[in-house]
């Protein structure tokens, strides 16, 4: 048993939202990481002058409507296809939490990396070609980090709290955090988190620089990993203070956040943030080791990741742990993983299952962690982690429970 | 009821006063010694301007840097950096990858981190012309939620004008140290809320500076605080206005 107590009061998942290169809605996620089906395809929306796998949603994306048509960017085009997704119920639940608090009661907290850069590209290249800025462009409110946090609580007629964050690849997560803490200091009773991002020739070019690009689908802890694949996807997750009503939903625990300040793309050679990050959460939700299921890793394919995170992993949990990663299924969908990824650790708790590591074939040779290849089913988890790690050694680990 | 916000100290760093006109604020210009050389060349004037705040701020309020959260917000963040990456896409030329690294949005926060050793958790964020009044709200969340003592840094840095004038005109850093502690505060806040108590409003000259960079929406706050005046003071330009309620000591 545990007794330890909790520094933060747990909140209730009231629903939640997946759409990426794995498909629309939670079914379609959960039908692909239990076949262990990758959603990874060679680059057809842009072009950039490298070949490379990515993780791109493929199925048509909802219009905005007219009156919102300035924050019109693939960005909030993927959020509010998210939202819509009926089986997953995110839009229901938002109104009735604003039957039931107020329209400015519910927050909106998003994480994004680069929000609607992908359209922002498309401007500098009529920039540069005529010296004009297109009319049709609203920087505020289709590239700047907030527009789709603000899209969205516009669509959804909210008028509370509402924000961006932004921390590279840690953002959802991040968001996770703030949502959760908004609860418990009872300036909001509900708060829509997530991370939505889409593919640009940006980000590709940028990962592309730093040598971390595979050109083939990537194999997130293999030994013969060649680095990533970027991927889009839109987590969208409606947390509640808990109350009579959600007692039987599944629960956001903690969120443990740290940084490394140590460098700014490559992770700290002990993974002490990442070992921090992990350490915080349970912590935070007054969990010993010994009582976590299991964990989603960051698991980029690259490298450096890979072998510092399962160190990290190896120095506190040991090989107790069943470990996966999932970007060999999504792609590395950057400021929205956080988010996607407490997903998929939601829905091994709902399901009783554990993802598998998609690409992996022979494992990293330092790794001695219990990473789960194919997946398992029929286990009996009831508490789950998902680590984000980004750029600027910006760390946060989920943890959720039954 | 909700916990008071002690506020240790503040510092701004705004690289021409002149166009703070008749506004009796006490500012500062970036400090480049603040930052090493070698982090220095990296560093955009968004960076140097937020570092110069924060180091001044912390120092004022005595703080050990090393274990301080901190919250970066800022709504362009690194838009000098982006816009340069923006404009090489034009060709198939690799790009530069440190320019790549420093155009995230929480690249000062990671500069922050590396600067003073601190392996505290640190966030960036964004929201229009409520960036300032978020950030504040996520310090107090983050304090109520963990205790101790907490950095705001909010700035933005000079801006193509081609992009959303007159956003970006005016460079404008912020930082306060925060606390859940009384000692050696020069005064409190409550919790940010939406409301319509606000008796203080933006002069015009608050209004314009404000709309040329959402940090500059500290002003009001700043100079209540100067001029030992407690009142509501209001945090953002548009509606609905969040404020909260400053108590001088």
């Amino acid at each position: 048993m545990n007794n330890n107590q909790a520094l933060i009061s747990p909140v209730a998942v009231i629903a939640y939202s997946a759409l990426s290169a794995c498909g629309q809605g939670n079914k379609a996620l959960y039908q692909a990481l239990s076949e262990n089906h990758s959603g990874l395809a060679p680059l057809e929306l842009l072009n950039v002058p490298f070949k490379t796998y990515v993780g791109a949603i493929t199925q048509p994306l909802q219009s905005l409507h007219p009156e919102l048509i300035d924050c019109d960017t693939r960005n909030s085009r993927v959020a509010l296809t998210a939202l819509n997704d009926i089986d997953s119920g995110v839009r229901v639940a938002i109104e009735e939490l604003k039957s039931k608090y107020g329209s400015q009661r519910i927050g909106v907290v998003i994480g994004t990396s680069t929000s609607g850069l992908y359209e922002t590209e498309e401007a500098y290249s009529e920039l540069l070609k005529t010296n004009k800025m297109r009319s049709d462009f609203h920087f505020v409110k289709q590239h700047a980090y907030q527009a789709t946090a603000r899209f969205l609580q516009v669509e959804l007629g909210l008028c509370g709290v509402c924000y961006a964050v932004s921390t590279a690849c840690s953002s959802g997560a991040k968001a996770i955090a703030a949502g959760q803490r908004l609860i418990a200091s009872d300036v909001c009773d509900a708060v829509l988190v997530g991370g939505v991002d889409t593919l640009c020739r940006l980000t590709l070019r940028g990962f592309h620089s730093l040598d971390l690009v595979s050109e083939n689908p990537c194999t997130p802890m293999d030994r013969n990993r060649q680095g990533l694949n970027i991927g889009e996807a839109a987590g969208l997750l409606v947390l509640e203070k808990c109350c009579s009503s959600n007692a039987n939903n599944m629960k956001l625990l903690a969120v443990g956040e740290s940084a490394d300040a140590y460098h700014m793309s490559t992770p700290h050679p002990e993974g002490i943030g990442a070992i921090s990050a992990m350490k915080n959460s349970l912590l935070m939700a007054g969990l010993s080791v010994d009582m976590l299921d299991y964990l989603n890793l960051h698991a980029t394919a690259t490298k450096i990741n890979d072998r510092v995170e399962s160190a990290a992993v190896y120095s506190i949990f040991a090989d107790n742990v069943k470990c996966s990663g999932t970007k060999g299924l999504t792609g590395h969908t950057l400021g929205a993983s956080g988010a996607l990824e407490t997903i998929i650790t939601l829905l091994a708790l709902q399901y009783q299952f554990i993802p598998g590591t998609h690409g992996l074939e022979e494992l990293e040779v330092d790794c001695k962690c219990q990473v789960v290849k194919t997946p398992l089913h029929d286990q009996k988890l009831k508490i789950a982690m998902s680590n984000s790690f980004g750029f600027g050694g910006n760390n946060a680990s989920v943890l959720v429970g039954l | 009821m909700n916990k008071p916000f002690f506020i240790k100290s503040f510092s701004v760093c705004c690289p021409d006063v002149e166009l703070l006109g008749n506004i009796q604020l006490q500012v500062s210009d970036i400090d480049k010694t603040l930052i090493p050389v070698d982090m220095r060349r990296r560093t955009s004037m968004a960076t140097r301007m937020a570092i110069t705040a924060a180091k001044n701020a912390c120092e004022q309020a005595a703080v050990e840097t090393h274990n301080l959260p901190s919250v970066f917000a800022s709504l362009g963040g690194e838009i000098q950096v982006t816009d340069s990456l923006c404009r090489s896409l034009g060709d198939d030329a690799t790009l530069s990858p440190t320019w790549f690294l420093n155009s995230v949005h929480n690249t000062t926060a990671g500069y922050w981190g590396i600067l003073n050793h601190c392996q505290a958790a640190t966030t960036a964020l964004s929201a229009a012309d409520d960036t300032f009044a978020m950030g504040l709200l996520e310090v107090c969340v983050q304090l109520q939620s963990q205790g101790g003592n907490c950095l705001l840094v909010c700035y933005d840095e000079l801006w193509p004008q081609y992009l959303a004038p007159p956003l970006g005109s005016f460079a404008f850093a912020c930082a306060l140290v925060i606390s859940l502690e009384a000692t050696g505060a020069l005064g409190s806040i409550s919790m940010p809320q939406i409301n319509v108590n606000s008796a203080v409003t933006f002069s015009k000259e608050q209004m314009i500076l404000s709309q040329s960079a959402p940090a500059a929406a500290v002003m009001p706050l700043l100079l209540a605080l100067q001029n030992k005046n407690p009142s509501w003071v209001p945090l953002n330009i548009n509606s609905p206005i969040w404020s909260s309620e400053l108590t001088i000591f």
